[in-house]
């Protein structure tokens, strides 16, 4: 096999449609595993019968080389395949960019206004997932080991089901999550902060930002953030939230967590603007609150998924006023002639 | 390597943009980190293009298609380099690689992923996997699920598109971050 220069130029002319073709063919066959004696002495004929063959296959083995680092590689099988996957959703974000306005979800001003809150990638990434809600969509689905899982508003996971692991990735938004049995098969989900194992259970894992939060309702999690070495368990009625580096301590988990999987928010005690930010995710657009009022308390149970209809029923309990200046830019401000209280 | 435009009109064009291409960049990317290496590269492409404009407005809409595809380019390194990285760390039986040894990986499956581009899916994943593992067309069709005749009519698909765009030249095109001589010997 000729392995002379490594030029890109040849000084021979291009070879002909015909020899690019038959290179290509010869490749396939020769590494397939099948080829015989007597193929590779058809081959060496080829070869030797023209000099745009010798070119073509010159070509052919510049090609391969670059494949050598890969190759030589102990990871070269994890390289392949993860190729295959990520080639795979990148092809599907071309697809999903060339329907942006389709994709975008919901009422179409809304939708856009919503789009350009959010920064481009993790939009993007949430496009091009296996699974995800629209803006103020609620959905539940079943995974094929019959794992069930509930995606809140704007929310988005992948699946990874292959080798002995069951591995979802948290892209975007909040998940709650009804593992089904399985002894050979350990369950764990990803987010950008780290990992979670589940032990046999019922729990929630939202991204807030640049923290992971997990609510366990049933059974037993692990916790781990990414660079900690750090790693705790934390049991039903518990809840814990961690960034990269750092966990947090346990707390006792919010039924906030488990209720939004039936269209509810609830809120036990906390300041306005948190509920609005909430109700934002599901409503998407704009959702401003004014200082003066932004730390009223707020209790009570919300249609998370009528989100105007939370403000409207906010509005009936609290010195406040809602005003819809455009459809998607909204915002809460103290009622004239109310005196905000503390 | 064509010849670079005169310095003075480089600067002239690094004074009165960079600081808008980074904020651009820095909003599309929600990151500064990422906003100013990609700016560097774009005025690094701007000056081997040797480009001149007519007025801000040619040369922003210049700067902003090539920052946009080196974003593209950025985030198909991230995903290639991150799905690698999954896969590794479910195969705790293969050593953790050094970051060298990532580097350099890495960079082959971005020249690699360049040549493959506008290639059909399954066919570039056939390819990369029958060639980079070299595996026969019997464990490759096991591996993906297809018979040992797709795999065969896929390699020779993704070889034939490939052996083009060298007969062209532009498979010699590097993806944006690579050094001008990371090429292997």
């Amino acid at each position: 096999m000729s392995s002379s220069d490594l030029s890109c130029a040849p000084q021979s002319p291009q070879p002909s449609p015909q020899a690019l073709e038959q290179a290509a063919e010869w490749f396939a066959l020769l590494r397939s595993g099948e080829a015989r004696d007597e193929d590779r002495a058809q081959w060496q004929r080829w070869l030797d019968s023209a000099q745009e063959n010798d070119t073509a296959w010159r070509y052919v083995e510049q090609i391969s080389r670059r494949f050598e680092p890969v190759r030589s590689s102990p990871g070269r099988a994890a390289a392949a395949r993860g190729f295959g996957i990520a080639n795979t959703r990148m092809a599907r974000r071309r697809q999903a960019l060339l329907g942006l306005g389709a994709l975008a979800g919901g009422s179409g001003l809304l939708a856009w206004a919503a789009w350009r809150h959010t920064s481009l990638p993790g939009m993007v990434m949430a496009w091009t997932a296996d699974y995800r809600t629209a803006t103020g969509e609620v959905r539940n689905v079943a995974l094929s080991d019959g794992t069930q899982v509930w995606l809140s508003t704007a929310s988005a996971f992948d699946r990874d089901y292959r080798g002995g692991l069951r591995r979802l990735r948290l892209v975007a938004g909040e998940i709650l999550i009804q593992t089904a049995a399985d002894p050979d098969r350990p369950f764990v989900v990803d987010t950008p902060q780290g990992g979670l194992r589940a032990l046999g259970t019922r729990f929630a894992v939202r991204l807030d930002g640049d923290v992971t939060v997990v609510a366990v309702f049933q059974g037993a999690v692990e916790a781990r953030p990414a660079d900690a070495g750090a790693m705790r368990i934390i049991q039903a009625g518990e809840q814990t939230r961690f960034t990269g580096s750092a966990l947090a301590a346990t707390q006792a988990a919010d039924r906030a967590r488990e209720a939004w999987t039936r269209g509810i928010l609830i809120v036990e005690n906390v300041p306005l603007a948190d509920v609005a930010r909430e109700l934002q995710r599901y409503r998407g657009g704009h959702l401003g609150v004014a200082p003066e009022v932004a730390g009223l308390r707020v209790a009570g149970s919300y249609p998370a998924t009528d989100p105007d209809r939370a403000l409207a029923m906010l509005e009936s309990v609290l010195p406040i006023r809602v005003r819809h200046t455009l459809p998607w830019w909204v915002g809460i401000e103290p009622r004239q002639g109310a005196v905000p209280g503390g | 390597m064509p010849s670079p435009a005169p310095a003075r009109s480089i600067e002239e064009l690094y004074c009165d943009h960079h600081g808008w291409l980074q904020g651009w960049l820095r909003r599309k990317l929600g990151n500064s980190f990422d906003a100013a290496d990609l700016a560097h590269d774009a005025f690094l492409r701007l000056m081997q293009a040797s480009r001149s404009f007519d007025d801000t407005l040619a040369a922003r809409a210049y700067l902003r298609t090539t920052a946009s595809n080196l974003c593209v380019d950025l985030w198909r390194r991230r995903q290639i380099e991150q799905a690698w990285l999954d896969e590794l760390a479910a195969r705790p039986e293969v050593a953790a690689p050094s970051t060298e040894h990532q580097a350099i990986v890495v960079q082959a499956l971005l020249e690699i992923d360049a040549m493959l581009r506008s290639l059909p899916v399954k066919a570039a994943n056939a390819f990369v996997m029958a060639v980079a593992c070299g595996m026969t067309d019997r464990e490759a069709a096991e591996e993906l699920g297809v018979s040992t005749r797709m795999v065969r009519k896929y390699v020779a698909q993704a070889m034939l598109h490939c052996l083009r765009l060298e007969a062209r030249g532009t498979a010699a095109e590097l993806p944006a971050h690579a050094p001008a001589d990371a090429r292997p010997a």
